[in-house]
């Protein structure tokens, strides 16, 4: 299965499993691990000398694991899906956490690079500024200093950069 | 003996420090009364307590700092007393105030002394006429009169909050053309978070450590000490590890700074519990301390000071506020560490996280306590701080609450909300943790560019997710039911449809 996390890509398949035994392969390196079982939903994986405590959960949009006290999210990848989008990491900024907007540092129709601020929310008692992930034009600002948002909120719409070929970046800014 | 009456307590506050307190009331027999927010409808804190009352919407300004609607609860309850807990209304005097106009008992200090102490700029008279050392500054919202003042001391400046506490609105400039910027914001974020814009200036010390006093005051005039923490690993100025005794100190130095604390607490004829905040620096001359601040309140790391005491400072807090008499501090033992569990995501600068818990291991063992609020089904959204909890361990010496806090970060996992936990557990096993390299940079000059390439680890991960897909691990492994607060199932799951997917038969 392929899997996204963050913006990185990885393909695992689980080869076989007898017993305590299992065979993987990850990004195409095969690994051999033990597994143990604890009862209460999660398990000691052993790969080499290490040991990880293993924990997982499922929620609708992605699997969260925990090894020891680091935690993952993974998505299903999808793959061109940027290509489709003209070099462009995402169509939108959305917002990360419900918040309020303090400033909108950019207005429709600006050429913006990978990185570049565009809106400054608060949240949590602090400002956050969003950036571009990849370089855009402003197609819409659609949010101004004062709204409140909700997370996942679309707060500017990007097109992609006329004859942006040239400037495609696999892994978006942050 | 106690000379007035305090038989029901309402915890002004929420998450792990509401739940703390209320556990020590309960041990001494109190009553006990929540306050709570919509949606803390269903929090821990709540179920704990004898009886609850709803005081306003999620944000903040009309739930928890709502003091009409706090005092209110207070009085239909029969509350004789209120605790205020740390953040919120713990640090306002017009808060203190009220309540005593009530003829309710404020678990704290006076107004008078928590105002004079809650004014950085008040208070560094305060410590000035009282001997102790300050670090050079003015207060300023002016440009000019800060640039003034960067031209003599030099750059790098440090731009902070008047009032208030806990590192909001703090900001360090490093050259003149940042000046402006890091004047206005700090001065909004006071404003936001204090209602008050005043801002600070003073001289930033290169590679300071964070070390600070508990002491506890009663209304008999007694001031005692209960030793220091090194609160000196900071991420955004604010502590997120914390440790007792501070490794390393001079003996010479640790009994000043005692002593300047119990100057400080004499000044104003403190009572209840306070923290004396101070920068030690170093050089070839030896060590220097200069005074912080007093946080006139209960600090989140007490439980350090507890553990190594034997003591329950909650409790002294209430004794304190029944009219007793301090009684002598215990002789310390062994050593204590601290770790803040956050809500943040550490790979991307600390940045706030939110999200439902959909499963949680707790730490136990020897020497290992862990406060918190949380969990399984705790939603984690963004009106409030994002600390979730405490971990705190205890050892005979340094090393062993070390290795048992090595022990019990592997064994914490919390899933559905990013946290710190895992970059905590790789900053306790830094070597320049385990050697007490300590100074406020520390989680710049040693963890910038955390998480490392970990290719077992990222193996672990994927296999886990795989396992995790397949119904293997976690919730819908075994004979378990589903219910996770999306009420999915199983069988639903779109992680059932992926190609290239095997099952295997479970042994």
């Amino acid at each position: 299965m392929k899997l996204k996390s963050g913006a990185r890509e990885y393909e695992v398949e689980i080869v076989s499993r007898d017993g305590r035994t299992l065979r993987a392969r990850v990004d195409g390196r095969e690994v051999s691990a033990t597994i143990e079982e604890l009862g209460d939903a999660s398990a000691i994986l052993s790969i080499g000398e290490r040991r990880f405590r293993l924990l997982g959960a499922r929620r609708k949009d992605a699997i969260l694991v925990a090894v020891g006290p680091r935690t993952f999210d993974f998505v299903p990848a999808e793959s061109g899906a940027r290509r489709a989008r003209g070099g462009l990491a995402a169509s939108e900024v959305t917002a990360p956490m419900p918040g309020k907007v303090l400033k909108v540092l950019v207005k429709d129709g600006d050429r913006v690079s990978a990185g570049q601020p565009l809106v400054v929310i608060e949240a949590m008692k602090m400002e956050t500024a969003l950036a571009a992930e990849s370089d855009a034009m402003i197609k819409r600002v659609r949010v101004a200093p004062g709204d409140n948002i909700d997370h996942g909120a679309v707060l500017v719409e990007l097109s992609p950069v006329p004859d942006s070929s040239a400037n495609q970046s696999e892994r978006g800014a942050r | 003996m106690a000379v007035r009456k305090l038989k029901v307590l309402l915890v002004a506050n929420r998450g792990e420090i509401a739940l703390r307190i209320i556990r020590t009331a309960r041990a001494m027999g109190l009553r006990t009364v929540a306050v709570y927010s919509e949606p803390d409808a269903n929090s821990a804190h709540v179920a704990a307590a004898d009886d609850a009352r709803l005081i306003g919407p999620a944000e903040a300004a009309k739930s928890y700092l709502n003091i009409a609607a706090i005092i209110e609860a207070a009085r239909e309850t029969g509350a004789d007393a209120i605790h205020p807990g740390y953040g919120f209304l713990s640090e306002r005097p017009d808060f203190a105030r009220a309540v005593d106009a009530s003829g309710i008992i404020f678990v704290g200090p006076r107004a008078a002394a928590m105002a004079q102490l809650g004014d950085k700029v008040a208070a560094r008279k305060l410590a000035i006429a009282a001997g102790v050392p300050v670090v050079p500054g003015i207060e300023t919202a002016e440009p000019a009169a800060a640039r003034a003042f960067a031209a003599r001391e030099g750059y790098p400046i440090l731009v902070k909050a008047a009032a208030g506490g806990g590192g909001r609105g703090m900001r360090v400039v490093e050259a003149e053309a940042g000046l402006d910027a890091a004047l206005e914001a700090a001065s909004r974020e006071a404003l936001a978070a204090f209602g008050d814009g005043r801002v600070f200036v003073e001289k930033y010390l290169a590679r300071p450590r964070h070390i600070e006093v508990q002491f506890l005051g009663d209304e008999h005039g007694t001031v005692i000490t209960m030793g220091e923490r090194d609160c000196s690993i900071q991420r955004r100025h604010q502590k997120i590890v914390e440790e007792s005794p501070a490794p390393g100190l001079g003996a010479a130095t640790r009994d000043a700074m005692l002593a300047a604390a119990t100057r400080l607490a004499q000044a104003v004829g403190y009572t209840n519990a306070g923290t004396a905040e101070f920068l030690l620096d170093r050089d070839q001359a030896g060590e220097k301390f200069y005074f912080l601040e007093v946080n006139a309140r209960l600090q989140v790391e007490h439980p350090i000071t507890e553990i190594r005491f034997g003591c329950d400072l909650v409790a002294e807090q209430i004794k304190i506020a029944r009219g007793e008499k301090l009684a002598a501090p215990g002789v310390p033992r062994g050593h204590a560490i601290e770790c803040r569990i956050n809500a943040e995501d550490a790979a991307a600068g600390f940045r706030p996280a939110t999200g439902s818990v959909l499963e949680l291991r707790v730490p136990a063992g020897p020497g290992v306590r862990f406060d918190s609020y949380l969990t399984r089904g705790s939603e984690v959204g963004a009106f409030y701080d994002g600390l979730l909890g405490k971990l705190i361990t205890h050892g005979a010496d340094r090393e062993q609450a070390r290795a048992r806090m090595l022990g019990a970060l592997d064994e914490i996992a919390i899933l559905g909300v990013t946290t710190t936990a895992g970059f905590l557990r790789d900053v306790i096993a830094s070597e320049a943790f385990a050697d007490a390299d300590l100074s406020t940079r520390f989680i710049e000059e040693h963890c910038s560019g955390w998480p490392s390439e970990d290719r077992a680890m990222s193996e672990a991960a994927l296999i886990a997710a795989a396992l995790t897909a397949a119904g293997a691990l976690g919730a819908g492994s075994g004979q378990r039911a589903i219910s996770n607060s999306s009420g999915e199932t199983t069988d639903r799951s779109p992680w059932r449809a992926l190609r290239g997917f095997e099952l295997w038969r479970r042994p």
